[in-house]
């Protein structure tokens, strides 16, 4: 019901999306990847349920979208992770330097 | 209202076929005819084909249908479908090359196991894109989104005893995924704006909101940003040349032909009925990203010596056409006022007109380069060479599909590039439409180099040894080529339907009923 709630969720979003793209572009392991993607995920659901400290009416369509945004983020997730064991099977290795035969 | 649910027929017919496949599997391992899910898939799609033309038809009749999924108010959003004459056009697009696809697939895959799941994955690709032409709400078109980019990474890597599909699979997924996230974090601001994300409540509301002007506009770039990953637009392109030539040959025709055009889709859909383009520039945007694609994707196709890689770049060169068609179409509406309208509608149907030209074209292209690479075994261009003299069917079609993109005039790829350039070029006192246009033009002329180049390698040098026993592939596999090669001859010969057809999701997508 503040906006100093809002301001503090909504910065949280933002840092946590920024901190997600720079685990993708710096990091070359690829579960850590996957990782980084679950934290964007996390910062748009965050940022979803920011809105609802300014305006209690948004709440609950913000859930309903929250929690059908965390199956898909699952279901990214684990495929992401089925492919990270097939390229383990490949390579022995689930570094990012190693799959460079496509240059990243 | 009453009978509106047969928006969900295609949708759930083609879900309910996905679920099933793997059971269909088994019954035909019990009675020894393997080929039963094949046929299954063909039946599934000429289903929702045939539902889609039902939707079609009460389209024509209604102008537009509606329907609520939801226990949610539809003043509040909660899951709602919307159906004009746009989305009906590319439902029945993804529908039409699925079936293709799938009739190709039943030879072109027959050495390949897990079948059950090539198909399934396939037709819920196919669901996913259509649910995304029929959403009603940003969040509804979001679950569809995920669902179709779900199953093209899961198709990408669909040979996963090799390294390639692997690797490309991955960054496809890493890329795309966080395209789609930035697109949710836009939608996340507008509901927190305005409290819904049904698409023509947003329309409402948009304009009545008090807030920063740029607030908006940041919500359009996160826009473009997002499914521009999907969409392939130049920045955000590096994984297609990956993906597009990893993936078995068919699935290439459905990304190449159908998947990137799902990513214009929205783009366009929100773009121009969320944010009116009268109130808001993003004209100069679209055709800047345009020319840029044009321009970068033609520069390194020509570089490519695989065919596959080469088919995935000049993909690219098409969907800068496409973005360029509707970025002159919101230029003109957004400088002229009421007066763009006339050009917009000619640039916008052209850009319409293209994306079925480039649909077809594509998935021809890439349907005849898995025939070659069926019989040489190989995707070098230099071993291919002379391969369209031992596969004279294949060949011509191919041949067909190059003369159609590179847009010789009796084919069907002309009248699209003609629309799109006629309108560049209405305001000659307009510098910034006339320069433009020009690089288009220019950026054509350059491509046709190419695609006549590949044409006369593939079709008029003598043989190499690797195609020396290459002979014309199996009946099922030149099918749908053919066919694919018809249509775009016949459509060049008479493009009155389809261009009325456009012309009409046009003035839905712009806003021009009536009149």
């Amino acid at each position: 019901m503040s906006v100093p709630d809002f301001t503090l969720y909504a910065t949280t979003a933002i840092i946590l999306y920024i901190i997600g793209l720079y685990g993708i572009a710096v990091r070359r392991n690829m579960v850590r990847t996957i990782i980084s993607l679950e934290i964007i995920t996390a910062s748009v659901n965050l940022n979803f349920l920011a809105f609802t400290k300014l305006n209690q009416d948004l709440l609950p369509l913000a859930q309903y979208f929250v929690a059908i945004s965390i199956v898909i983020g699952a279901a990214v997730a684990s495929l992401a992770l089925m492919i990270t064991i097939q390229a383990y099977r490949h390579y022995g290795s689930v570094d990012l330097k190693k799959l460079s035969r496509l240059r990243w | 209202m009453a009978e509106s649910w047969i928006i969900l027929q295609p949708i759930i017919i083609l879900f309910t076929g996905a679920l099933l496949t793997p059971l269909i599997e088994y019954l035909g391992r019990a009675i020894k005819f393997e080929k039963v899910r094949d046929t299954f898939a063909i039946i599934i799609f000429g289903l929702s084909l045939y539902s889609l033309l039902g939707i079609y038809g009460e389209v024509q009749r209604q102008g537009q249908l509606t329907y609520f999924l939801s226990p949610y108010e539809p003043q509040m959003g909660g899951v709602s479908f919307f159906v004009d004459q746009f989305s009906v056009f590319m439902a029945l697009l993804f529908c039409l090359l699925g079936l293709f696809v799938s009739i190709y697939s039943v030879k072109y895959m027959e050495g390949d196991t897990g079948l059950d799941k090539y198909y399934s994955l396939l037709m819920a690709l196919v669901a996913g894109l259509v649910g995304i032409s029929f959403a009603g709400d940003l969040f509804n078109l979001f679950i569809f989104w995920e669902a179709m980019s779900l199953s093209s990474y899961a198709l990408v890597a669909f040979r996963k005893y090799r390294w390639e599909p692997i690797e490309a699979s991955f960054k496809y997924l890493v890329m795309s995924t966080i395209g789609s996230l930035t697109a949710l974090y836009a939608m996340s601001i507008l509901y927190g704006l305005t409290g819904t994300l049904n698409i023509a409540r947003l329309a409402a509301i948009i304009p009545t909101l008090k807030i920063a002007p740029q607030v908006p506009y940041l919500i359009i770039v996160a826009i473009i940003a997002g499914f521009g990953v999907t969409a392939s637009i130049v920045p955000f392109h590096f994984w297609l040349p990956d993906a597009h030539p990893a993936a078995p040959s068919g699935i290439s025709a459905m990304l190449s032909g159908v998947v990137i055009k799902a990513g214009v889709y929205v783009i366009v859909r929100i773009l121009f009925t969320i944010f009116n383009p009268i109130a808001f520039e993003f004209g100069t945007t679209l055709v800047l990203f345009g020319i840029i694609t044009l321009s970068v994707a033609n520069l390194m196709a020509l570089l490519q010596r695989d065919i596959k890689r080469l088919l995935a770049f000049s993909s690219i060169v098409n969907i800068g056409y496409i973005i360029f068609g509707f970025g002159i179409g919101a230029y003109a509406i957004n400088i002229y006022g009421a007066g763009g309208y006339s050009i917009a509608t000619l640039a916008v149907m052209g850009a319409i007109f293209h994306i079925f030209n480039h649909a077809i074209g594509k998935g021809l292209l890439f349907l005849c380069a898995g025939c070659f690479i069926h019989e040489a075994g190989t995707r070098d261009l230099v071993d291919l060479e002379g391969a369209g003299k031992k596969m004279p069917w294949t060949g011509t079609s191919f041949s067909l599909g190059l003369l159609t993109l590179a847009g010789v005039p009796p084919l069907s790829g002309f009248w699209s590039k003609l629309f799109i350039i006629l309108a560049g070029f209405t305001k000659l006192d307009n510098t910034f439409m006339v320069v433009t246009t020009s690089l288009v033009v220019l950026n054509a002329i350059f491509a046709a180099a190419y695609y006549l180049w590949l044409m006369q390698r593939l079709m008029l040098r003598t043989p190499k040894s690797r195609v020396e026993k290459a002979h014309e592939v199996p009946i099922m596999m030149v099918l749908p080529v053919v066919i694919l090669g018809l249509i775009t001859v016949i459509i060049g010969l008479w493009p009155f339907n389809i261009m009325d057809f456009a012309e009409v999701a046009t003035r839905s997508l712009l806003g021009l009923t009536g009149g």
